[in-house]
């Protein structure tokens, strides 16, 4: 290790005194573990909140519902109000200026625009 | 503000007792380490975990947090980027988890055999019990702690600005963090839950758009929009507009004022070195290196041409010595003498020879003489031809193949003659015009001038006309010529051919076939067959050669004449030297389209409600509620929470609350005295409580009341 990384101390120890049990005995080398945790969808299934009152508050339904004002149009380029649509790359825009850009922009560049809000066609 | 991290390690870990809970705020963001009592936390980092590989060695290391971007030269960061132990605002990868509290207790100045403290860390609201179990089994098992309090962010903080008198004991406390962001609101200084609403969004979302804005629309300097820079613009640059619409069109307009909210980040960027002229002297050596280099081609050529001429000389000496040896050796000796040399009889030398001194004579340049050869040819006609004049009945049958042969030679030749004829006529008829154009030239030149460029734009508008028709079929709306649909591919017959093919295909099977029944019909498959783009007649090609003409004659008179065909290709954007501004990083609408998505989680694709219409769903989940509570919650609105630190945020949802209240309704939002730290403070203040140990469980506790209690465990705040 350089001087200076051993200076800053930016790596973490492997071993730390304050431990009953170390990382490398928790994970020994050299072993595949696999994944060993759930993402939270899974977390969330495994909590089983269906067995229990709806009253009782809980992560998935102290989640606010969808929003009951219509959705404010803005143009996907600038921001600004979105009066039109593009049908052909279902782009919001504002003026006339913003369609020859939206026009000319490349595929990709469009899918990335979508995906921002969540748009974008998924191939899968 | 910019991010601060404090990772000094701390020295004083030993002079705790062990009764000292430790304080630890695990925000999505930032992890906050530090002693109950104390003001402040010791120890504050990002809450991320790096595995890359240290070059040198090629081990693979843990880094928490974040460092001198300097230092990370030595690590190969390519395989692994920063991981965090969060999914949303909840803890999930335990291991990533392990070395953040690794690290921060290491920072904290730890050393004994275990953490013989207890624990007060916070979690988000309504925490999964799978991952409160396991966080209270790592603190348990690993780090050997015997005492552990959850409590909520936002509730601490809620419970801290009221000691210190900002809010109420009943009131609302709205939490824009870093994955999501919380209403709770507060009832005699405790949260109820129930009234609780959270929507899935927050400063990651927000610097996450702005850094996906910023890239499409400066595609160049991707590069440098690295997620700590764009975060750093975030947190200096963005706000809250008070009315986003009336914003936005002030932008769209381009006032004045505009000019001054938009903000511009310049690059670093180098003037390139501008390019001097090159000098007298260098053109000259330039010239002279031209000029060297066509000599030494020139003699080049020259040598091969020379050495070629020899060789075809030695060749043509050696036939005829061959020859003439031939003439001394008998008629039967010849195919033993020659099998020597490759030949097989004494034409076929002959034939070599004339071959390499015709070949001879054009290396040397000496130009056959055609005249010469037509006299020639002239002369021997009537010899060579001597069949033609001879009727058929007085030959034998090998006489008259002969004959034939001869009459197709004759009249081929012949051919060629007339041509060549013709030819010198059409020379001697062009000059003529030309000496005509040019006496009327002298008599009126201006005048004739004019004419010619009459004629000239008469012309090239002709056949412009005509290649259009061709492409568009005659039909010249302004559309085609611009568009670029299918339909502009194909010129006017293919289009015929297709609409011909589309209605046989589509036409067909409607009533009655009755296909065929006439002969017409079938003309049909002939015209289908082929693309009929034989671009025949001859007219226009006249027309062609005619402009062609035109244009070389103007060319030759008027020195500013420009050739139409020119012009178009200079309309190519030349390539244009980057300036200063292409450096510029421009943020104007960004600014506050960025955190606007709180509000407006529609935009980035989630659907949920936003920050003030949240308020709204929060008070009417309430199960006790009446207007009396309602009026008393938004009397004392606490903002707290990373996000909230947008100029304009406080003005903004008070603005918005309004909207969905009764007119006349007390409404007071305050800001939390510091959004960011508030949370640990309170947490660091509850836990310095005498009372802090009737809230805890020990690892006892955790194994015999089972997983049941620990989902139903909450922190009494008001003690």
């Amino acid at each position: 290790m350089e001087p200076e990384v051993i200076e800053a101390e930016l790596v973490l120890p492997t071993h730390l005194n304050f431990k009953r049990i170390q990382m490398y005995e928790k994970y020994p080398k050299g072993q595949s573990r696999g994944r060993h945790w759930k993402h939270l969808k899974q977390i969330l299934q495994a909590e089983n909140y269906h067995n229990y009152s709806s009253d009782e508050p809980n992560y998935v339904n102290i989640e606010s519902p969808p929003s009951m004002h219509p959705c404010k149009k803005i143009c996907d380029i600038t921001g600004y109000e979105a009066p039109y649509y593009d049908p052909r790359t279902t782009l919001r825009y504002a003026n006339a200026d913003i369609f020859k850009v939206i026009r000319s922009l490349p595929n990709e560049y469009v899918q990335r625009y979508l995906a921002m809000r969540n748009a974008a066609v998924v191939l899968r | 503000m910019p991010f601060v991290s404090e990772i000094q390690r701390q020295s004083d870990f030993n002079h705790f007792p062990s009764t000292t809970p430790i304080v630890i705020d695990n925000g999505a963001s930032s992890f906050r380490i530090g002693w109950a009592g104390e003001s402040d936390p010791r120890v504050i980092f990002r809450n991320i975990v790096q595995r890359p590989r240290h070059k040198a060695t090629g081990e693979t290391v843990t880094i928490v947090g974040d460092h001198d971007p300097s230092l990370m030269k030595y690590f190969d960061c390519t395989r692994s980027g920063p991981r965090s132990a969060f999914d949303g605002n909840v803890v999930y990868q335990f291991e990533n988890m392990e070395y953040v509290l690794d690290f921060g207790f290491d920072r904290l100045g730890a050393t004994g055999p275990e953490i013989d403290h207890p624990i007060l860390i916070t979690e988000c609201v309504c925490n999964p019990v799978q991952s409160r179990s396991k966080m209270a089994e790592l603190l348990f098992e690993t780090y050997g702690v015997p005492s552990i309090a959850y409590g909520v962010d936002a509730a601490f903080s809620y419970m801290y600005n009221q000691q210190l008198g900002i809010c109420d004991k009943d009131g609302l406390a709205i939490c824009p963090g870093f994955t999501a962001t919380h209403v709770i609101p507060f009832i005699d200084g405790e949260p109820l839950y129930k009234g609780c609403c959270r929507t899935n969004i927050g400063g990651y979302h927000v610097t996450d758009s702005l850094k996906q804005l910023l890239s499409l629309k400066y595609p160049h300097h991707m590069t440098q929009f690295t997620w700590e820079k764009v975060e750093d613009l975030k947190m200096e640059h963005c706000y809250i507009a008070s009315d986003y619409a009336s914003e936005a069109q002030l932008f769209q307009k381009g006032t004045k004022e505009v000019e001054e909210k938009t903000r511009c980040w310049q690059l670093p960027w180098i003037p390139p070195p501008t390019e001097e002229p090159p000098s007298e002297e260098e053109i000259a050596r330039k010239a002279a290196i031209k000029e060297k280099q066509g000599q030494r081609l020139r003699e080049m050529a020259e040598a091969k041409r020379s050495s070629r001429i020899n060789e075809l000389e030695n060749e043509v000496r050696g036939l005829e010595f061959l020859l003439h040896q031939l003439v001394q050796v008998s008629e039967v000796d010849i195919p033993s003498f020659l099998s020597e040399t490759g030949y097989v009889s004494k034409q076929e030398i002959e034939s070599a020879l004339t071959k390499t001194t015709q070949s001879l004579r054009k290396a040397k340049g000496e130009r056959k003489d055609d005249q010469a050869e037509t006299e020639d040819h002239t002369d021997a006609t009537n010899e060579k031809f001597h069949l033609i004049n001879v009727p058929d009945d007085m030959l034998s049958p090998e006489q008259i193949k002969e004959k034939r042969r001869q009459l197709f030679l004759k009249t081929t030749s012949e051919g060629r003659q007339r041509a060549k004829q013709k030819r010198y006529e059409e020379e001697l008829e062009r000059e003529r015009r030309s000496q005509l154009d040019e006496e009327r030239r002298m008599e009126n030149p201006e005048l004739y001038l004019e004419e010619l460029y009459v004629k000239y734009k008469e012309l090239s508008e002709k056949v412009e006309q005509r290649k259009r028709i061709k492409t568009n079929g005659g039909h010249t709306n302004g559309n085609n010529l611009s568009g670029v649909g299918r339909g502009e591919r194909l010129n006017a017959a293919q289009r015929e051919r297709m609409r011909l093919l589309t209605t046989a295909a589509f036409d067909r099977g409607k009533g009655e076939d009755t296909f065929g029944a006439r002969d017409e019909d079938w003309q049909l498959y002939k015209l289908m067959s082929k693309d009929n783009n034989d671009d025949d007649d001859e007219g226009p090609d006249e027309d062609e050669a005619e402009l062609v003409r035109l244009s070389s004659r103007l060319q030759d008179i008027d020195p500013t004449f420009v050739l139409k065909s020119d012009v178009q290709p200079t309309e190519v954007p030349k390539f244009r030297p980057l300036t200063k501004e292409d450096f510029q990083i421009v943020m104007g609408v960004e600014r506050f389209r960025c955190p606007e998505i709180l509000f407006h989680p529609n935009w980035i694709g989630v659907d949920q409600t936003g920050l003030d219409e949240m308020t709204g769903v929060s008070l009417r989940r309430l199960p006790s509620y009446s207007d009396d509570i309602a009026e008393r919650l938004t009397n004392s609105v606490l903002i707290t929470g990373g996000s909230c630190l947008f100029p304009g945020m406080r003005e903004r949802l008070e603005a918005g609350i309004r909207m969905i209240r009764p007119c006349g309704s007390p409404i007071r939002v305050v800001r939390a005295l510091d959004p960011v730290l508030d949370a640990w403070r309170g947490a660091s203040v509850y836990a310095a409580a005498s009372q802090f140990t009737t809230q805890t469980f020990s690892r006892m506790d955790y194994y015999e009341k089972g997983e049941d209690w620990l989902r139903r465990y909450q922190l009494r705040y008001s003690l």
